[in-house]
């Protein structure tokens, strides 16, 4: 700067120039959005790419509601509807965890209601006071790597009690149940299927094997596509999607049942449009949106459905409910903080 | 030489000044408030709610954790080390940029910026594809290096934090006195005696302020942790396991809190720092230039380059992944991954740009504003003004995002006219990085002596006058830093804003975040490089701006 300093002819001009951008700028975007009717907000923690499809099928179907969507992923949406409860921005939830949904903290701001076609979701998709219901679902897998386990010449894994052998010692990478909703449903659904004491003598063994605890829910498989892990344990559409996108992996469905995760959708008590948010919760029931989360979604709810084909060719049964691990929601609820406590005594150092 | 902070005491300022003085100060105190202080007690008295009524329960529920011990003890390991290092490494390249006449200066500074020019996620992933299991370096050279856990995040960490001391150091050593370092030489010092008595002891300030500003975005960033920190637990991360993981918002609190307490010993220690830091720059002083010597400027150039490449190959390893069909699996040559399949597309990065633009002009008024006040008006008020001004470097963006919906999301009260807007997005921008543009300013600002204060004063001019035609003319290379560092930062955070955006206002830097989430790594590499290529192309073409207007050997990255 040395020479600078003291040949700053044009210091005047500048510093007026930049005065006056000041103004200007911020007069031109203080206007706030204007909200209309006709148009409702809706916060979702579907992915990307699904809810680019879905979207474009729904403005087909409902070329006269304007629907502005917000996606997050599902643990920080629900720090962010928390944080706004007094004064909520969003008319509808859709496709959002159901084990978030039944925080009663989130529960006191829904609405019931039951859109037309809801008999197609049988009853246990749905909150018996019509608070929410579900029409799709995400359940667990593992992600293996084809190219790490032939290096060491491992065999494929093909249950819960496969992963505890030796020879995956260092292998294993799953979500930590503390920040991530995922890893805790993986957490659960060990804990019932086995029973707590058995359940956890398993995660002892299962932590001997653990290179990693992955901070967030969608990392694992995606570790293990990328090579970073042998084996991921993770979500079926995740292994789908990256087998789809060229991933060397194998997507494994363990054989003592998969735990699954509900996405909800809901009505919000505040929502200042509910003539258009209940034609797009009565939308989410449809027929058109039903063959689009067919193309997407490992769970459906509404019966009978055509599995796609890149999801039969990634190894998913015609027949969902013969994999399914029945969770039991409202226990995993109840009892997620004493769980947790107890799996970070254990298993984080 | 004059020694010390200005010495006009504020009651012997003639009236006009003391308005003068009472506005800036008021205003700057007053937005401070507004912006820092209630958002952040908006969400931190959380830590005092229990199930039982108010009280202390949570911390000390906290604090008898058996894990609390080992947490703490990571996060101070991870912030001391990193903050040493990055200090030694980006002296040594700010001292070679300003302080000799090696080559290549203006690529070479770039390059010690791109780190803030990407989502720190992508530099984690950088990092993944370079040395990961499955990472370049295993594949190429057949080790098994194994970066998950303490030296993940002290690389990562370590790269991210070093911009932030490279531009206040390289601030602190662009200013110096001729003169002393020609009496240096002629009283018979050698160069070693010289840097340790004459070129440290004038950079003082500026490495106190380098070290708290590595120090606090160390211990608040998750980003890095998140990805690359295997099992190696720190306080940001628990933050984010009690926020997003379990909706806990009271034990969430409780570790922000904690993270406050640097900078209350920031604040401690500025004052007797800036106690014993002289202005480098007075009416008599002449400017040091470089000479040339070509053994010293060929060993800082060969130093500068091994950090500058360091620092390019995780970026360059980002830029090739993203012009593969698959890393690491298919590595022939594909433009797929620019054909973005995110809801909107291209468009968030175009509001990116708007939202960068607004922060950056906001932080030049309100950011260096700050700074002379807290400079020029040394009252009562101003020690607990600086805290106001450092305080956001210890919070984490998560914190100050949902504070800023707690205090900002009701209808009726002023701030609310601005919500859901860009702008509410820009200012929580402005206040979330204001530590480092404050001190920036402040850096510069200090090493300029009072005596031209003073000399205007005796002239007659008014302390506004003298902002007007001798402060401002010789710091405004610094204040455009100021403003180009915000626009870089606005184009790239993450993770305040998330809890700002709204459908129409989606930015560039949370789609790379939804693509590295739904494990489209190389498309989150690509549009990571679009943010990257458009912070460049913006320096390009202000640089550019500024040649047509007369204006040259000006740095916008100083």
């Amino acid at each position: 700067m040395g020479k600078t300093i003291f040949q700053c002819c044009a210091r005047n001009s500048i510093a007026r120039l930049i005065a006056s951008a000041v103004v200007g700028t911020t007069l031109l975007f203080a206007a706030p959005g204007i909200s209309h009717a006709g148009k409702i907000t809706v916060y979702t923690s579907y992915e990307e790419d699904e809810l680019a499809a879905f979207l474009d099928a729904m403005n087909k179907d409902l070329p006269d509601v304007e629907v502005d969507v917000l996606r997050l992923s599902t643990g920080d949406l629900r720090a962010r509807m928390l944080a706004e409860a007094d004064n909520p921005k969003h008319d509808v939830i859709w496709g959002w965890a159901a084990t978030s949904m039944v925080d009663p903290r989130i529960m006191e701001m829904l609405e019931p209601y039951s859109p037309e076609g809801i008999d197609k979701v049988p009853a246990r998709f749905r909150d018996k006071d019509g608070y929410w219901f579900a029409t799709t679902g995400y359940m667990g897998a593992f992600c293996v790597n084809n190219e790490e386990m032939a290096k060491d010449n491992l065999a494929m894994p093909s249950s819960w009690q496969d992963l505890i052998k030796p020879e995956y010692k260092g292998k294993l990478v799953m979500p930590n149940p503390a920040s991530s909703g995922t890893g805790y449903l993986h957490v659960a659904s060990i804990l019932q299927m086995m029973g707590e004491e058995k359940g956890w003598a398993y995660l002892d063994e299962l932590d001997k094997n653990m290179d990693q605890y992955i901070k967030s829910g969608s990392k694992p498989c995606n570790a293990a596509s990328a090579g970073e892990n042998a084996i991921g344990i993770s979500f079926a559409l995740r292994a789908i999607k990256n087998i789809d996108e060229g991933y060397p992996i194998t997507m494994v469905i363990p054989s003592e049942g998969a735990g699954h995760e509900l996405e909800a959708n809901a009505l919000m008590k505040t929502s200042q449009n509910k003539e258009d948010a209940k034609k797009f919760l009565d939308w989410t029931v449809s027929k058109s949106a039903e063959a689009e989360y067919n193309k997407w979604k490992s769970i459906v709810t509404m019966q009978g459905r055509d599995m796609p084909e890149k999801f039969k060719k990634a190894g998913l049964p015609d027949d969902i409910s013969t994999v399914l691990f029945e969770v039991d929601y409202a226990w995993a609820a109840e009892n997620r903080d004493r769980i947790i406590a107890e799996w970070q005594k254990r298993y984080e150092k | 030489m004059s020694v010390g902070a200005p010495t006009v005491r504020a009651s012997r300022l003639p009236d006009s000044d003391r308005l003068f003085g009472v506005f800036t100060v008021g205003a700057t105190g007053l937005l401070l408030v507004t912006f820092v202080l209630i958002p952040l007690w908006a969400i931190l008295k959380n830590s005092f709610v229990t199930p039982e009524g108010i009280g202390l329960d949570n911390f000390a529920r906290y604090f008898a954790d058996a894990r609390f011990i080992t947490v703490v003890g990571n996060t101070f390991e991870v912030g001391i080390s990193v903050t040493l290092t990055t200090l030694v490494l980006a002296y040594g390249f700010a001292y070679a940029i300003q302080r000799t006449c090696m080559p290549f200066k203006g690529v070479l500074r770039i390059i010690a910026l791109l780190p803030v020019f990407s989502p720190s996620l992508v530099q984690a992933l950088g990092l993944q594809f370079l040395l990961g299991r499955n990472g370049f370096v295993n594949r190429t050279f057949g080790t098994e290096i194994d970066i998950y856990g303490f030296w993940g995040i002290f690389i990562s960490d370590a790269v991210y934090a070093f911009p932030h001391a490279f531009l206040i150091l390289s601030t602190a050593l662009a200013v110096a006195d001729a003169r002393l370092y020609e009496s240096a030489e002629t009283l018979g010092a050698g160069p070693w005696r010289i840097f340790r008595t004459v070129t440290l002891p004038g950079t003082r300030y500026g490495i106190a302020s380098a070290a708290f500003v590595v120090f606090t975005i160390v211990i608040t960033d998750f980003g890095n942790p998140v990805v690359i920190g295997g099992n190696y637990s720190v306080l940001a991360v628990e933050i984010y396991n009690q926020v997003s993981g379990q909706a806990n918002f009271a034990m969430g609190a409780v570790i922000g809190v904690l993270l406050l307490l640097p900078a209350a010993l920031a604040v401690t220690g500025e004052k007797w720092i800036a106690r014993r830091q002289f202005a480098s720059l007075t009416s008599q002083s002449v400017p040091l230039v470089p000479r040339p010597n070509p053994a010293r400027d060929i060993a800082w150039f060969a130093y500068s380059v091994l950090v500058a490449l360091a620092i390019l190959s995780l970026v360059a390893i980002v830029i090739y992944a993203s012009f593969v069909r698959l890393w690491p699996y298919n590595l022939s040559f594909s433009l797929r991954h620019y054909e973005f399949d995110v809801q909107n597309g291209i468009q968030p990065l175009w509001t990116s740009i708007s939202v960068a633009i607004v922060t950056a002009l906001l932080a030049i008024v309100f950011v260096t504003g700050a700074a002379y006040a807290n400079h020029a008006f040394p009252m009562r008020a101003s020690r607990i003004l600086y805290f106001l001004a450092i305080l956001p470097a210890a919070v984490p963006g998560m914190v100050l995002g949902l504070g800023y919906i707690l205090a900002f999301n009701t209808p009726g009260q002023p701030v609310y006219l601005i919500y859901d807007t860009i702008l509410i997005i820009a200012v929580c921008n402005v206040y979330h990085y204001h530590a480092q543009g404050f001190l920036l300013a402040t850096t510069n600002i200090k090493q300029i002596s009072s005596t031209f204060d003073e000399a205007s004063a005796t002239l007659g001019a008014t302390k506004l006058r003298t902002v007007w035609r001798v402060t401002l003319p010789m710091i405004w290379p610094t204040v455009l830093a100021v403003g180009v560092f915000f626009f870089m930062r606005a184009m790239v955070t993450l993770s305040a804003v998330i809890f700002l955006i709204t459908p129409s206002t989606q930015l560039a830097a949370v789609s790379v975040l939804y693509l590295d989430d739904r494990g489209a790594l190389n498309q989150a590499a690509a549009f990571a490089v679009c943010i990257m290529a458009t912070v460049v192309a913006f320096l390009v073409l202000t640089q550019l701006a500024l040649r047509l207007a007369g204006i040259r050997g000006v740095n916008l990255v100083r």
